[in-house]
């Protein structure tokens, strides 16, 4: 039994700044896992030991991505081996596209049985490659999953609607998306990250996958940066917070904002 | 030119912004419901031209009819697809959107038609840069839904479309205890951020939140992992985007992925213990002190 775990290497917009051209400075941002990928991992890998099923990563991206570095990271969170999809032309892809990749990749591994994946990324947060991949292999996608139990083919998974949780019993082939709070991801001590450094790692040719052309070409011809309402920037002195407050609510009343 | 769009809905009928968006693009507008039968008569009275109903039992999610959705769509290609941001709109889009080798956009501020193209000015990472794309093939939008659309006078006529549904059954729902919200409609809103050190000090933001008539909302860390409020009420980039006329940010830092969500805020006010919180740079009222005299000093000046 095969549970693949779908995670990026990727930057997060908060250490980018933007240049006035509207085009994107990463030169300050560090590369890392996606901020709540471990938790996605955390939860494939309970549901791996549980089932004794193989834990797979799986990744594509531009350059960078297959730096040991990166499968390292995701490794030694509780990974049993990566495969990789590194390729220039995928740095700018879009969310089908990467979509379509990740579902060659799985159909390459073959016989999986589940896919765990992040409910959204660091970076562009579109939270759909989950659902398009899960519509390419023709399988059930549920989002925002908060716990699940069972074994894949008959899961038990909770997922988060407005107001509570709905329990979904899953039969068969599935793409699980989990929430931030599905499980409490671990920090690698020095053992996994020395044993992450043997677990195999696996890289595909992207020309070799023959992915399917997407219909939509998209092309950028433009970019800008996006207007922000300016704000007044003024320090209200705390010191006295009775005064502190008296002058704030002066203030908020005076702009009509109370 | 005009292009055909196609609504993708699953279990609400909020999808005002939707029509607005489909209509605007001149061209026939379809609706594929996933949900309950009770969900396509609405959207069948709400001015889109036709509507097809893939129906499934009572205990079948919305996201168990995604081969339906993909196939009505494929069925009568569409240039544009649109969905809610809801988990099951997201799902079916998904599908559909794989179905048709479309583009998939989830930022979008404006749709417009010029020539061939269907050119869509797109937020990217978090909203700090905006892209305006070309997109030569049909594109699938992920968008605010808006509200319930109001009965319009002519009733569409609802076709069924049958298939089998995905491996997926409700087997029980259990309600988390908090209260639903729509901070969406809400004139003024408290955020809180990890400065709040205890569940039950959220007395203090509730007391405040009522001398103002605010609902109160979070980053999301309290929303999720410390579970102190129902996930409809985090904001930022992955949750609530917000634009009140007033918006106190409370024990927040002040990072991007959260400040995103209230850009549109009119006036924004943080209380924050650290002087160099990000928070301070992007606010028109800053207070660098302890919340725990902050708070309760403002709600009684209120008074």
């Amino acid at each position: 039994m095969r549970i693949v775990l779908a995670y990026k290497w990727t930057r997060d917009p908060e250490e980018a700044t933007v240049r006035p051209d509207g085009t994107v400075d990463w030169s300050r941002a560090k590369p890392g896992l996606s901020t709540y990928d471990p938790v996605a991992i955390e939860l494939a890998r309970h549901l791996a030991e549980a089932a004794g099923a193989e834990l797979i990563g799986v990744t594509a991206g531009g350059k960078g991505v297959a730096a040991p570095i990166a499968s390292k990271a995701a490794l030694s969170r509780g990974l049993d081996r990566v495969v990789i999809v590194e390729d220039e032309s995928l740095a700018e892809a879009g969310r089908s596209e990467l979509a379509a990749v990740l579902a060659e990749v799985v159909r390459h591994i073959g016989d999986v049985d589940l896919i765990v994946t992040g409910d959204s990324s660091v970076d562009v947060a579109a939270k759909m490659v989950p659902t398009v991949l899960a519509g390419e292999l023709g399988w059930p996608a549920v989002a925002e999953v908060t716990a699940v139990s069972g074994q894949a083919g008959a899961l038990r998974v909770e997922r988060a609607i407005p107001g509570g949780v709905q329990v979904l019993e899953v039969s068969g082939p599935a793409v699980l998306a989990a929430s931030a709070d599905a499980a409490v991801p671990r920090v690698p001590g020095m053992k996994e990250v020395l044993a992450a450094a043997k677990k195999p790692v696996e890289l595909l040719d992207l020309a070799a996958l023959k992915v399917p052309a997407a219909s939509a070409v998209m092309t950028v011809t433009g970019r800008s940066r996006p207007e922000r309402k300016a704000r007044k920037g003024q320090l209200i002195d705390t010191t006295d917070p009775a005064a502190a407050a008296a002058e704030l609510v002066t203030a908020l009343r005076e702009d009509g904002a109370l | 030119m005009s292009v055909n769009a196609w609504i993708v809905v699953g279990d609400q009928p909020a999808i005002g912004n939707l029509i607005t968006v489909a209509r605007s693009l001149g061209g026939p507008v379809g609706a594929v419901v996933a949900g309950p039968r009770s969900v396509a008569e609405t959207v069948a009275a709400s001015g889109v031209d036709k509507v097809v109903w893939c129906g499934a039992p009572d205990d079948v999610p919305a996201e168990a009819s995604a081969p339906a959705v993909a196939e009505t769509v494929a069925a009568d290609p569409p240039r544009v697809l649109l969905a809610g941001r809801n988990p099951g709109e997201r799902v079916l889009l998904g599908a559909a959107a794989a179905r048709l080798k479309a583009a998939v956009l989830t930022g979008a501020r404006t749709v417009s038609i010029d020539g061939d193209d269907v050119i869509v000015v797109n937020a990217v990472f978090g909203d700090i840069a905006e892209e305006t794309v070309a997109v030569s093939g049909p594109v699938a939008l992920l968008l605010d839904g808006g509200s319930v659309p109001p009965p319009g006078s002519t009733i569409a006529p609802i076709e069924e479309a049958t298939a089998t549904p995905l491996g997926l059954k409700v087997i029980e729902t259990r309600t988390s205890g908090f209260d639903e919200v729509d901070l969406n409609s809400a004139h003024r809103v408290i955020g809180v951020g990890r400065g709040l050190k205890a569940k039950e000090d959220l007395a203090l933001i509730d007391a405040l939140a009522e001398a103002i008539g605010a609902e109160v909302a979070c980053s999301r860390p309290v929303a999720e992992g410390l579970n102190w409020m129902g996930k409809d009420r985090y904001i930022g980039s992955s949750g609530a985007h917000i634009a009140p006329q007033l918006y106190l940010a409370i024990g927040i830092s002040g990072q991007l992925q959260h400040m995103v969500g209230v850009h549109g805020a009119e006036t924004i006010v943080a209380i924050n213990s650290d002087p160099n919180a990000a928070v301070f740079t992007q606010t028109d009222y800053g207070l660098v002190g302890d919340l725990y005299q902050l708070v309760p000093a403002i709600t009684a000046a209120l008074k």
